[in-house]
């Protein structure tokens, strides 16, 4: 028997250019910033500051240094500035001044700021002239160095007594290098150069540590500050807290809400449209509106003081000791706002299952609570399943609602603590890996919840 | 005992009167076809009987049981729909189940009962499979197997072969009847299909826009269809119809038909006397007629048209004057298209019809010929 084997089909070109618009689109705005996210949560890139052999970045590497490294400093030089002059440059200006040394010689040469005081300047602000600053302390030489280049490494050519005046002739700025010893993460000692702006110097001018590092590198810090952080607890207990409460309940309100849809009782064909109207206000306004509800002098103390239950001092509800009555008006405004998106799936849902079928179970015998029990709930578990994954996923992001009812201090959740990172705190790296948390929370429930709700059908091919 | 009386049951969706004031009688255990072609409102009355949609005048009453305002549950009927309405996420077994377990059967009974109804669909290797991984026709078999399992003595059937393939639906057609026939079950079945309501009803009730035309075994309706309606819709080909103009002279009642006197059967005279002078039109089927090469006596001639080889039957399309008719032929028969053959009519084949009414005219006498 001859054997045969399947005809290649001759691949056609045409779908992936259709694709191609699609799949830009997608690596642009959805793949590239994620990504990014990503990396700014796991990867510092000031992690390591490389220490080189002489105060130029050209020199030899003679070690490396983590970030808040101690560091002891030895010296500092000024260093022509390679590239642009940026505002966190720690610079040293040197002026090029001509006068008279004890010997009466000229002299031409070039000195740092610390030793001349400028004390004429030309209109537009260029000094011009000055004199030698005194030497403080006993044993100092009282003389003052004149060197051939604006550099401590140049020769001496010659020497300026204390108070000399001076003219400047010119004036150029340079960048102060330290020259460091440390102990580095292997526990050598090193020593090398390191540019003014990654050290930070303490007052006494001789130790300081790195401020941070010119190397990227990825490192589990900003995650270990994410744990560390006194607000990640809270905020991770209350959106599990708020999670839990909110969508059993929002499912059994969206399954009844649906199936009085779906029965259309008489007088009911205006339900759709006024349970689907909180789907169109904004997070934040339904957070305000419930907020007007539940503040002091809001609508519920209202309705109590006119039935005359409520004294002269109305109670507080979302005050700073008052947690559980801001979870509850919380999970209420949640409850009322985001529980018609998942009636609109099961409705959808329902509407998808043919009536024959649902006439069929009539027509044997089934009662309507049988025909939910054992025909409409599970035809709906694909529908219901779609929309427990993403009330999951929009629960772990909920943030505009409590924000509104509870500030952000007394109740707190994850997205919250994502925004105080990064507008309060500044901490971009933080933010991002409370950003990832939230992701990879989202991605765990909804592999969790298509695992388990696999339908029936799989399970039995699988 | 479960006769099924349907008095005066009518049906209005809106302004349209889906099923007007229907009677019909279904004695106990007899297998009775609803026809008639979409739309004409089968359906809407197998539906009124099941419960699934309340007739909105008229009772239905099942054995001694006035069920018209029952819910379908309570009705104790059994149904096979068209899409089989099988429950996509039970196994075969749950899905024949279904029913006994709402009316609350035990496990034993549930199994036995499915056990029985699945060996005689012979699905009995499907029992633990899902409806999505079946063909059309075993799901059609499901969806008998779990109408059967209830045992119940109204057995409804809403166009239960419609959905499967020309070859298959032959083979169900067949077991279909033997399997009701064992079960005796009183059976209602809709279809469009005459070929099915022929071969399979103990009585066939015609339907068209909402009315039912006539309720009676296959043969009279074939043979003796009560309006041209019925004549045009059952068969294949459907009954001829010749426009004639009746003449009356004393007892001698002739039809001229194209230029050519058809004599009526004698019993027949006296109804058609009436008719002196006006147009009558002449039903008759392709078979009933005789297709000679020769002159016979009371043959007329025609022109040949077309011919169709049926394999079992020549089928000769021919013009008679104005009128266009199918005439059925021995295959052996040689003819070719553009000949001239001589047609006789039977006359008592001949269904004459009054074509303002569109209603067979009746011989006057208690028994209709056939």
């Amino acid at each position: 028997m001859a054997v045969i084997t399947p005809r290649k089909k001759k691949r056609s070109l045409t779908p992936y250019l259709l694709i191609a618009p699609a799949v830009l689109f997608l690596a642009a705005f959805f793949a590239w910033p994620m990504v990014q996210g990503l990396i700014l949560a796991v990867y510092d890139d000031e992690a390591v500051l490389p220490l080189v052999a002489e105060a130029s970045i050209e020199a030899d590497r003679t070690g490396e240094l983590p970030q808040g490294a101690a560091v002891a400093i030895l010296g500092q030089q000024g260093n022509t500035i390679d590239g642009e002059l940026t505002s966190d440059l720690l610079t040293e200006q040197w002026f090029r001044v001509t006068g008279t040394d004890p010997d009466g010689a000229d002299v031409d040469g070039w000195a740092p700021e610390t030793r001349i005081r400028v004390r004429d300047e030309a209109s537009d602000g260029t000094p011009i002239g000055g004199t030698v600053r005194p030497v403080l302390g006993e044993n100092a030489d009282p003389l003052t160095p004149i060197r051939s280049e604006p550099t401590e490494r140049a020769d001496v050519i010659a020497q300026l007594e204390q108070r000399a005046p001076v003219e400047i002739a010119e004036v150029t700025v340079l960048e102060v290098w330290f020259n460091v010893s440390a102990v580095d993460e292997d526990g050598q000692a090193i020593e090398g150069w390191a540019p003014s702006r990654f050290i930070r110097a303490f007052e006494n001018g001789e130790e300081g540590r790195v401020d941070r590092g010119t190397d990227g590198q990825f490192t589990s810090r900003f995650v270990e500050k994410m744990l560390d952080d006194r607000f990640f607890g809270p905020a991770w207990r209350t959106t599990l807290l708020l999670m839990v409460l909110i969508i059993p309940i929002q499912f059994v309100l969206a399954i009844v809400m649906a199936l009085v849809i779906h029965a259309r009782p008489k007088g009911t064909s205006g339900f759709l449209y006024v349970f689907s109207l909180p789907m169109g206000m904004s997070d934040l306004a339904v957070g305000i509106l419930f907020f007007s509800i539940f503040t002091s002098n809001g609508l519920l103390n209202s309705i109590l003081d006119l039935f005359g239950l409520i004294g002269d001092n109305p109670p507080t509800y979302l005050g700073a000791d008052t947690r559980g009555w801001i979870i509850a008006a919380i999970v209420l405004a949640e409850l009322w706002r985001a529980t018609s998106i998942v009636m609109v799936i099961v409705v959808s849902g329902l509407q998808a299952i043919p009536d024959e079928t649902l006439e069929a179970a009539e027509l044997f015998g089934a009662s309507y609570w049988q025909r939910v029990r054992y025909i409409m709930l599970p035809l709906l578990k694909p529908s219901l399943q779609v929309a427990l994954i993403l009330r999951t996923i929009l629960a772990f992001q909920v943030f505009a609602v409590v924000i509104a009812l509870g500030g952000g201090e007394i109740v707190t959740v994850l997205a919250n603590e994502t925004y105080r990172q990064y507008f309060e705190l500044r901490d971009n790296n933080v933010a991002s890996a409370y950003a990832v948390f939230i992701l990879l929370l989202s991605l765990a429930s909804s592999v969790f919840y298509l695992r388990a709700m696999r339908s029936q059908n799989e399970v039995a091919e699988s | 005992m479960a006769e099924i009386r349907i008095e005066n049951v009518s049906k209005v969706f809106g302004d349209h009167v889906a099923v007007d004031n229907a009677n019909l009688t279904i004695h106990d255990k007899e297998f009775l076809v609803l026809l008639g072609p979409s739309g004409c409102g089968k359906t809407t009355l197998l539906r009124a009987i099941a419960g699934l949609g309340m007739a909105d005048a008229g009772t239905i009453t099942i054995g001694d049981r006035d069920v018209t305002y029952l819910r379908p549950g309570e009705r104790k009927i059994s149904m096979v729909f068209q899409s089989y309405a099988i429950f996509p996420h039970m196994t075969v077994r749950e899905n024949i189940g279904f029913g006994l377990k709402m009316n609350g059967s035990g496990a034993d009974e549930i199994k036995k009962n499915v056990d029985e109804a699945a060996e005689l669909l012979h699905i009995e290797q499907l029992l633990d499979r899902r409806p999505s991984d079946m063909s059309g026709g075993q799901r059609q078999r499901v969806a008998v197997a779990r109408a059967l399992a209830m045992k119940a003595e109204v057995l409804l059937m809403d166009e239960p072969l419609s959905n499967l393939d020309a070859l298959l639906r032959l083979e169900m057609r067949a077991e279909l009847k033997r399997l009701l026939q064992d079960v005796g079950a009183t059976t209602i079945y809709v279809t469009h299909d005459q070929i099915e309501a022929l071969s399979m009803g103990d009585r066939i009730a015609v339907m068209r826009d909402g009315v039912i035309q006539q309720c009676d075994e296959p043969s009279t309706v074939y043979a003796d269809p009560s309006n041209r309606f019925v004549g045009g819709f059952i068969g294949n080909p459907p009954m001829n119809f010749l426009d004639g103009l009746v003449r009356a002279d004393g007892d001698e009642v002739r039809v001229s038909v194209g230029g050519n006197d058809i004599a009526p059967a004698p019993h027949m005279a006296s109804a058609l006397a009436g008719f002196d002078g006006r147009p009558i039109t002449v039903g008759i089927r392709a078979e009933n007629m005789k297709a000679m090469t020769g002159q016979a006596d009371g043959s007329v001639p025609v022109t040949v048209q077309v011919v169709e080889p049926l394999g079992s039957q020549n089928l000769l399309t021919v013009d008679v004057g104005e009128n266009r008719l199918k005439v059925s032929t021995h295959p052996t028969f040689d003819v070719s298209a553009g000949d001239t053959l001589w047609v006789q009519f039977p006359p008592d084949q001949i269904r004459w019809i009054d074509p303002a009414t569109e209603e067979v005219v009746s011989s006057g006498e208690t028994t209709v010929g056939a």
